[in-house]
């Protein structure tokens, strides 16, 4: 049998950080995951980050993963893929499945960090191919390049359902609506946004109520639910899709927990059944620690953290770190980790936020929760919206940030200094109308909820420019005509490209800008092509 | 997770809903109606409707539907659903074949 002195289950963001510092601190690490590539759902993840930059916000995803593949590999971290591991048993052994054998290892210490799965929601027609969960789709668009549908109904309109209805888009689907048996939408605004002024509808307190088809997926009845969850008789709209995409949750998967004799709690607010914890992801289960999604259902950038406690622990523990060099790291990572439970959306506030107004006091956008969009009138108020009074200066950002989410890369975008988060990192970004804006579209592609742009009100007598952020291939030609579209996806009317400019440095999101009627200056925010 | 559960069968004449044929583990095509019916026979346990079943003991090892057996128990026990004892967890935690089974231990 090998022994090693850490044993990590689980190659995913919480898996690889807990290696990385670990093994920075000198120890022997080997890391198993049963998939073919490391990384976890890291590898499927293209769009950009939220959080500070010591978050590895405005990252992608799949970036990310790659570095911390590297920062391991570097380290000397053993990562043992297609391994499944079977068990956990007394004295820290494990089995795993390798190579058509059982293997037996050992460790001093085992980080659980298997992650989640999918939850599903059973209705009639469920089993027929075309209903597939939003993971799978991402495994399809992300790693195989493969489309999943022509038209697609995506149910849920968490994070996971907002980002994977908007890499639908990307991949050139037509996304139908996005329904959620929820009266609010569970996600960001800021990812809602984007999907509804491409003209994506949303459907709250609705609910699939079967797919129709005999060999597959042809179209879905959805049906609107009253504040008690019931169907309203009568309400009835029929889709026509080839493809219902489910986003309803995830479960920790917490099998290797159990059989690890963790004491376990069944925790609504975790995602389901979760081992029970210290604060450095110990378990009931001397030396067995859970870290990540398996530990409670949260973002990647909260697992990596996690891993980073863990692994800091272990280290203190077996002697590899002092105690003063364990608290300096722990009181970092904590902090760190604490500023990504902030706000609307954070692991404690999720269901008893306030869905009146913002932490500073600003009334929230109702529209927004329940359409997906802010209506035009509801968004001058937000520190980020420049004044009226000083646009006629030029160029200026219009930032529409309008809840409190644990995200502040753009102070950091304007070199200028124009944008501000003070404060909490939750808190809304607000504009400096003392700053002189050089249109450098930095803040517009650095923002992860693409909820930045720069108008120009003085482009031509009767004319605006408004630039966007602009993720779709192939991106249109300056001189090129197209549809302006509002915030919920209405058209405007017709808008011409003036430039498409993109960089290294912008990462993949082109700043588009178009000119417009100078009355839609502050309406316009989606071109779409002929 | 241990509980003492009432073990009264569920009285009256187990009453068919509309919803019944609906498949709730794909793996191993079991139905609502047989998940139900399960539990009008006495099988109050995720394990035992499992072992009655085969619910939750196909591939993907009742990663996709434990949730919606524990549910439909509950539902029809009047419980919570996390009132509902789940099933064991233990090694295999995945699907292996007996050949790889047999070869735990054997030098390479």
């Amino acid at each position: 049998m090998k022994r090693y002195e850490l044993i990590i289950i689980g190659a995913g963001p919480a898996g690889l950080s807990a290696a990385i510092e670990a093994a920075s601190n000198g120890m022997q690490v080997i890391v198993f995951d049963e998939n073919e590539r490391p990384g976890g759902q890291l590898f499927k993840q293209i769009h950009k980050f939220f959080g500070s930059k010591e978050h590895k916000a405005k990252e992608r995803g799949f970036r990310i993963g790659e570095k911390l593949l590297k920062e391991a590999e570097d380290l000397g971290v053993e990562v043992q893929l297609k391994a499944a591991v079977m068990g956990i048993f007394d004295d820290k052994e494990i089995s795993v499945m390798l190579d058509g054998r059982v293997e037996h290892y050992r460790a001093n210490n085992i980080v659980i960090a298997t992650g989640a799965s999918e939850k599903m929601l059973p209705f009639p027609g469920w089993t027929l191919p075309g209903v597939i969960g939003a993971g799978a789709a991402q495994t399809m668009m992300n790693l195989h390049g493969l489309k999943p549908g022509a038209r697609v109904l995506m149910v849920g309109s968490g994070n996971v359902g907002l980002v994977v209805g908007y890499q639908l888009l990307q991949a050139g689907c037509k996304l139908e609506a996005v329904i959620d048996a929820a009266p609010r939408v569970g996600g960001y605004g800021v990812h809602a946004a984007k999907l509804a002024r491409t003209g994506v509808p949303f459907y709250m307190s609705h609910t699939i109520k079967e797919a129709d088809g005999d060999s597959c997926v042809k179209g879905a009845a959805i049906l609107a639910v009253d504040s008690s969850w019931q169907p309203i008789p009568g309400s009835e709209k029929y889709l026509e899709v080839d493809t219902i995409c489910m986003a309803v949750g995830l479960s920790p998967m917490s099998q290797l927990a159990r059989t690890a004799h963790c004491e376990m709690e069944n925790n609504p607010l975790k995602g389901g059944l979760v081992s029970i914890c210290n604060k450095y992801g110990e378990t009931s289960t001397p030396g067995v620690y859970a870290v990540g999604d398996v530990a409670g259902i949260e973002e990647a950038s909260s697992a990596m953290i996690q891993g980073k406690i863990a692994g800091a622990a272990i280290s203190f523990d077996k002697g590899y770190i002092s105690e003063a060099e364990f608290t300096t790291r722990y009181e970092e990572y904590q902090n760190s980790l604490m500023q990504l439970r902030e706000g609307m959306f954070g692991h404690k506030d999720k269901d008893s936020a306030d869905t009146e107004h913002t932490e500073e006091g600003y009334t929230l956008s109702q529209s927004l929760l329940s359409k997906g969009y802010m209506e035009a009138e509801e968004i001058g108020e937000y520190p980020g919206i420049y004044p009226a009074e000083y646009r006629s200066k030029g160029v200026f950002p219009v930032i529409e940030c309008s809840q409190n989410i644990p995200c502040n890369p753009c102070q950091d975008a304007c070199k200028r200094g124009c944008i501000k988060v003070s404060g909490k990192i939750t808190n809304l970004p607000s504009v400096d109308t003392s700053v002189e804006c050089t249109a450098c579209g930095m803040c517009v592609v650095s923002c992860p909820g693409q909820a930045i742009f720069l108008v120009d009100e003085t482009l031509a007598p009767g004319y605006a420019s408004v630039a966007i952020p602009y993720e779709f291939y192939p991106l249109p030609e300056p001189g090129s005509k197209g549809l302006a579209l509002d915030r919920s996806g209405t058209s405007l009317g017709e808008a011409e490209v003036l430039k498409v400019q993109s960089s290294k440095a912008m990462d993949e999101t082109a700043v588009l800008t178009m000119k417009v009627p100078v009355e839609w200056s502050m309406q316009a925010r989606f071109f779409q092509v002929y | 997770m241990t509980m003492k559960m009432e073990r009264k069968l569920i009285q009256g004449d187990f009453i068919p809903r509309a919803d019944d044929e609906l498949i709730v583990c794909r793996c191993e095509e079991i139905t609502q109606g047989e998940i139900r019916k399960a539990v009008y026979d006495g099988m109050f346990t995720m394990n035992e409707v499992k072992r009655y079943l085969r619910a939750g003991m196909g591939l993907c090892q009742g990663q996709t539907c434990s949730r919606l057996v524990q549910n439909i128990i509950a539902r029809e026990l009047g419980l919570a659903p996390g009132e509902v004892e789940i099933s064991t967890s233990r090694s295999p935690a995945r699907p292996i074949q007996m050949k790889q089974m047999a070869k735990d231990g054997v030098k390479k």
